[in-house]
């Protein structure tokens, strides 16, 4: 219960004083990572409570039951707030490592870690929303980091774009509360038997649109190239890896729970866009030469997985619609934080990555690919469909692999050409940043 | 009065969805401002009881419904909120690409895009070259 409280109320707090101070300082950006590692135990202490017994439950400001607004962690939401919070972790870590460049970086990452946990232990519909629109904001100044032409229109497309899908959200709210007349998540789920068919169908697909769009699923999938290739690799890991886990939670949460029904009318839907995704994400990964767009269509495939599960639905699907996103989400921080490193460390940590997206046995990734082979055993469409996307996986992720880790060390011998790009050593990104825009305008 | 409702934040979505489809930034932030106002409708309409003010002493008469009224007043906090966000951005859009069009930006994205394919292509060709 304390934890419950700590996990939220810490980054909140540290988050404005943060907000106030020069973030390019070192201490500053150590005193955030503190933060993140503080808000990260205390999810810890909080899953070893939620784990084994029954969900957390506190009403905030001792109100009755029903009146007060509810803070819930059950099992689901505990999961996905460590694993946010994790990857805003490494990434923060990274960041400071490299050197931090705008002075609100440090607060916004600290606050983005209280809107996500705050998503992710709500038990109340509408503070959901306001749990999302904080750490969403969070997002969108944290996507214009960098400052640059490319960052700043990447920023304003994400912006835009993830605007409109929270106002759809909120529309979505809006229909929830008039026809079962509460907010309260497990009121919701208990009364969505006697809704209207035809307003629950219509509200099922605000909330699909909402999170399909967060996630970038298949049709809803435009802004995230320009925005995962034109953030900077700190600023996509915390997107892909902690913003993104908001789509997956808010599908498995309000199609699995609150609105099973409509799920389960969908079903056919989700496999289709799922596959669609799968494709779409896989072919257009494997054409791309840079690891970082070959990155962000690598995420469009990946979340096509999860919606495929999640549309196979029952106990299994669910549980292999989780693993994968865990596994995704893992995956992505890692191969963002290290695809613009060089070196013989970075490599072998980006190639782990690759094996775990390709789903090969040392990787956790292989965990995730067996959980949906498992989930979609019976039908051999989807099977094949998954060793294909598999396949194209394994083909993009190693091709980036050869061509970027590879290049560096064959040039690094040849040695004639005295770029720092092109040096083997050259660990830090940003000097090979600096390097490729020169290069650029030459 | 359902339907008047219904019709007046059907009217803003859609012409806040028309606006997010121009060209001007100036246009796409009025657009999601719209749209942010249908939203804000919607939630006063979702309202369950409509009647007085719900404010203590209550009157004898039915009183309206004080959650949504309370929701619409946060949503509008957080829609001022991020207009003002987006409005900033797209000042410093402006002053990055000096101009408001977002087709420029598009094409000088393309131009970028172009030039780093070039830029690709012809290491590949070299290193193709050393490799032999």
């Amino acid at each position: 219960m304390t934890a419950l409280s700590l996990s939220l109320v810490v980054p909140w707090a540290a988050g404005l004083v943060l907000a106030l101070l020069d973030g390019r300082r070192r201490l500053v950006g150590w005193v955030a990572v503190c933060v993140l590692g503080a808000n990260l135990g205390a999810l810890v202490v909080l899953a070893a409570a939620v784990l084994p017994d029954d969900p957390v439950v506190v009403t905030t400001g001792n109100w009755p039951a029903g009146v007060g607004i509810t803070l819930r962690a059950d099992a689901l939401g505990v999961l996905f707030a460590l694993l946010s919070s994790l990857a805003l972790l490494s990434a923060t870590v990274f960041e400071v490592l490299e050197g931090v460049r705008e002075r609100t970086f440090p607060g916004l990452v600290v606050l983005l870690a209280a809107g996500l946990t705050g998503v992710f232990v709500t038990g109340d519909l509408f503070n959901f929303y306001v749990f999302f629109e904080l750490a969403m904001t969070a997002g969108y100044v944290l996507a214009t980091y960098g400052g640059g032409r490319r960052e700043l229109g990447a920023a304003l497309v994400f912006t835009t774009v993830n605007l409109l899908g929270t106002f759809i959200f909120l529309l979505s709210v809006a229909g929830v509360y008039h026809v079962t007349g509460t907010l309260e998540m497990s009121g919701i789920a208990a009364r969505m038997d006697e809704v209207d068919a035809n307003a629950a169908v219509l509200l099922a697909a605000g909330f699909f649109v909402a999170f399909s769009v967060k996630l970038g699923l298949f049709p809803f999938h435009f802004w995230l190239p320009t925005v995962y290739t034109g953030a900077r690799p700190a600023v996509a890991a915390i997107l892909s890896g902690g913003l993104a886990n908001i789509g997956a939670y808010g599908l498995l949460r309000f199609g699995g729970e609150l609105l099973p029904g409509e799920l389960d009318l969908a079903a056919g839907a989700l496999i289709v866009i799922g596959s669609a995704s799968i494709l779409y994400g896989g072919v257009l990964a494997v054409s791309r030469r840079t690891a970082s767009e070959m990155l962000a269509y690598s995420a469009i495939g990946q979340v096509g997985y999860v919606l495929v599960a999640i549309g196979v639905g029952g106990p299994v699907g669910f549980a292999a619609a989780i693993l994968y996103t865990v596994v995704n989400a893992l995956n992505k921080t890692l191969l963002f934080l290290t695809a613009q490193m060089r070196g013989a460390l970075a490599g072998a940590t980006f190639a782990l990555g690759a094996l775990s997206v390709a789903g090969v046995p040392p990787a956790a990734g292989f965990v995730g690919k067996l959980e949906l082979f498992r989930a979609t055993a019976g039908s051999p469409a989807l099977v094949a469909l998954f060793v294909l996307g598999s396949a194209l996986s394994f083909v993009y992720a190693f091709q980036t692999y050869q061509y970027d880790f590879w290049r560096g060390e064959r040039r690094g011998r040849r040695s004639s050409a005295p770029s720092r790009a092109s040096s083997p050593r050259s660990r830090s990104s940003s000097s090979r940043w600096a390097c490729g825009r020169s290069r650029c305008s030459r | 009065m359902s339907l008047l409702f219904a019709l007046a934040a059907a009217v803003l979505f859609g012409t806040g969805a028309y606006l997010l489809l121009d060209r001007d930034l100036v246009r796409v932030v009025f657009g999601v401002v719209l749209v942010s106002q249908a939203a804000v409708l919607t939630l006063v309409a979702s309202g369950l009881t409509r009647g007085a003010a719900p404010i203590y002493p209550l009157s004898r008469g039915p009183v309206s419904d004080p959650l949504s009224q309370a929701m619409a007043l946060t949503a509008i906090v957080i829609g001022l909120a991020v207009t003002a966000l987006l409005l900033v951005l797209v000042l410093r859009v402006v002053q990055a690409y000096r101009s408001e069009e977002l087709a420029e930006v598009a094409v000088r994205e393309a131009e970028r895009e172009a030039r780093l394919e070039r830029l690709h292509e012809r290491e590949h060709a070299e290193e193709e070259a050393a490799a032999r």
